[in-house]
């Protein structure tokens, strides 16, 4: 059986046809071609695919898409305004704190979130906002030191 | 297409209708964080999903004058963390929602889900067990109360039926002289899934004499379910606590559960962390009752 829901993604209303099981990050990826919300573990641990679901972050891999009809997503393409990054994005570059780039989306996304909650976060409150996204390449430090900048901004 | 079947239940009667029709093939879902991983490990292709997240009578937390807690089974994680109210009742119960997984998950993953999973890491359960709380179900012939200390009877596998769900969970008040504590041992801070040991701890010290008059006690990672360590608990009562009390606890302790091996840590190295944690858990509890010496 198909499942008809109205999903507002970025800010554009969608309404879509999806199946009981689809997942929200495989109606993204493969049914939107929003490709930036990263795939990964597919089992809650890695964070690569974060997103905010009505401004809080979840895991968009172990979220059916069929359960948030009427919900507003926000992904990591929705950082990015008339062409210019977020100061969050720009603080990622300017720290380094992007490697090989695969868990970056869930970090942005989940410091987005940490940033719109607490404007100013302490390091403690950043990293146990943070704890719960791996970065393989381990860029922990620099990834911390990119948020603390513009909380400190 | 997938073949499956959906259910925005919108009421408890919903739900639990379409259980009914659904003949043992439905599956509850809430959160989703658990579910989904086995359906994304290809383990569970479910032919009918039953969605309780949005059920209005699962949700809301409510803290009666007389100090008992309601806590609706769709309430997630972070709702539970947050709680104020609660974080006045029982400091363990905030300590424990706040240690859960990561906040992303805590978002959506929901107290009712995490007892239903009856995970033998499991956090809530833990608290449940030791806090004596009661499990409110509705099935086809209405409600009925299961204590949580009779609930979880085997690894996964629980007293619920087939045709039923948790509604609401219920936390008696804790009497003067009541402390409480969480503790938690992992690998990784967040996201420890494999090889976690808890232990909750619900205490009531004796105003005369400073002894442990009542204890409650939850154990995770130390069995195939969550696990009531009546044996243990037994020792502590009427003692002090003291260095010989705790050598008397672990040793009893370590006879009562039967933590499993993991690629990790090994059974008994489980049974000796569960002891170190236990004692502190117990000591924080001690010192958050009314009067203690600090």
């Amino acid at each position: 059986m198909s499942v008809d829901i109205t999903l507002t993604i970025n800010g554009q209303r969608r309404a879509l046809t999806v199946e009981p099981t689809d997942t929200l990050v495989s109606i993204l990826r493969d049914r939107l071609g929003m490709t930036g919300t990263h795939k990964d573990c597919c089992m809650g641990i890695c964070g690569s695919c974060t997103v905010l679901v009505n401004d809080r972050p979840v895991s968009s891999c172990l979220l059916l898409a069929a359960q948030i009809d009427g919900d507003a997503v926000r992904t990591v393409e929705s950082l990015e305004s008339k062409g210019s990054l977020s100061p969050l994005q720009e603080a990622f570059l300017t720290f380094g704190a992007v490697q090989c780039g695969y868990c970056t989306p869930g970090f942005l996304m989940t410091a987005t979130s940490l940033l719109e909650e607490t404007p100013s976060p302490s390091r403690d409150e950043i990293v146990e906002a943070l704890k719960g996204n791996l970065c393989r390449c381990t860029g922990y430090k620099k990834i911390i030191e990119a948020v603390e900048s513009v909380a400190n901004a | 297409m997938s073949g499956c079947r959906f259910t925005a239940a919108k009421t408890v009667a919903e739900a639990v209708d379409s259980l009914v029709a659904a003949k043992g093939d439905g599956h509850i879902i809430a959160g989703g964080v658990a579910l989904v991983i086995l359906m994304n490990e290809k383990l569970l292709q479910p032919s009918w999903l039953i969605d309780i997240s949005r059920i209005d009578e699962l949700k809301g937390i409510t803290v009666g004058a007389d100090r008992t807690i309601r806590i609706g089974a769709a309430v997630t994680h972070r709702e539970v963390a947050r709680s104020s109210e609660i974080a006045a009742v029982y400091p363990m119960l905030t300590e424990m929602a706040s240690e859960i997984a990561c906040g992303r998950i805590m978002n959506r993953g929901t107290i009712g889900g995490n007892i239903c999973l009856a995970d033998p890491q499991g956090d809530p359960p833990v608290a449940m067990l030791a806090l004596d709380a009661t499990f409110r179900i509705a099935g086809p012939g209405g409600k009925r109360e299961v204590p949580a200390r009779s609930f979880f009877e085997d690894l996964y596998v629980t007293a619920l039926g087939e045709d039923e769900l948790l509604s609401d969970i219920h936390i008696p008040a804790p009497v003067t002289n009541t402390g409480t504590a969480f503790g938690k041992f992992a690998a990784r801070k967040a996201m420890d899934y494999s090889s976690t040991i808890s232990t909750a701890v619900s205490l009531v010290r004796d105003p005369n004499g400073g002894g442990i008059a009542e204890i409650g006690l939850g154990l995770g990672g130390c069995g195939v379910t969550p696990v009531w360590p009546e044996k243990t608990e037994a020792v502590l009562r009427g003692r002090k606590p003291d260095d010989e009390t705790f050598a008397v606890m672990r040793a009893t302790l370590a006879d009562e559960i039967e933590p499993i091996g993991d690629s990790l840590y090994s059974a008994d190295y489980k049974r000796r962390v569960a002891g170190i944690i236990l004692t502190r858990t117990v000591k924080m509890a001690y010192q958050r009752t009314e009067g203690a010496s600090q």
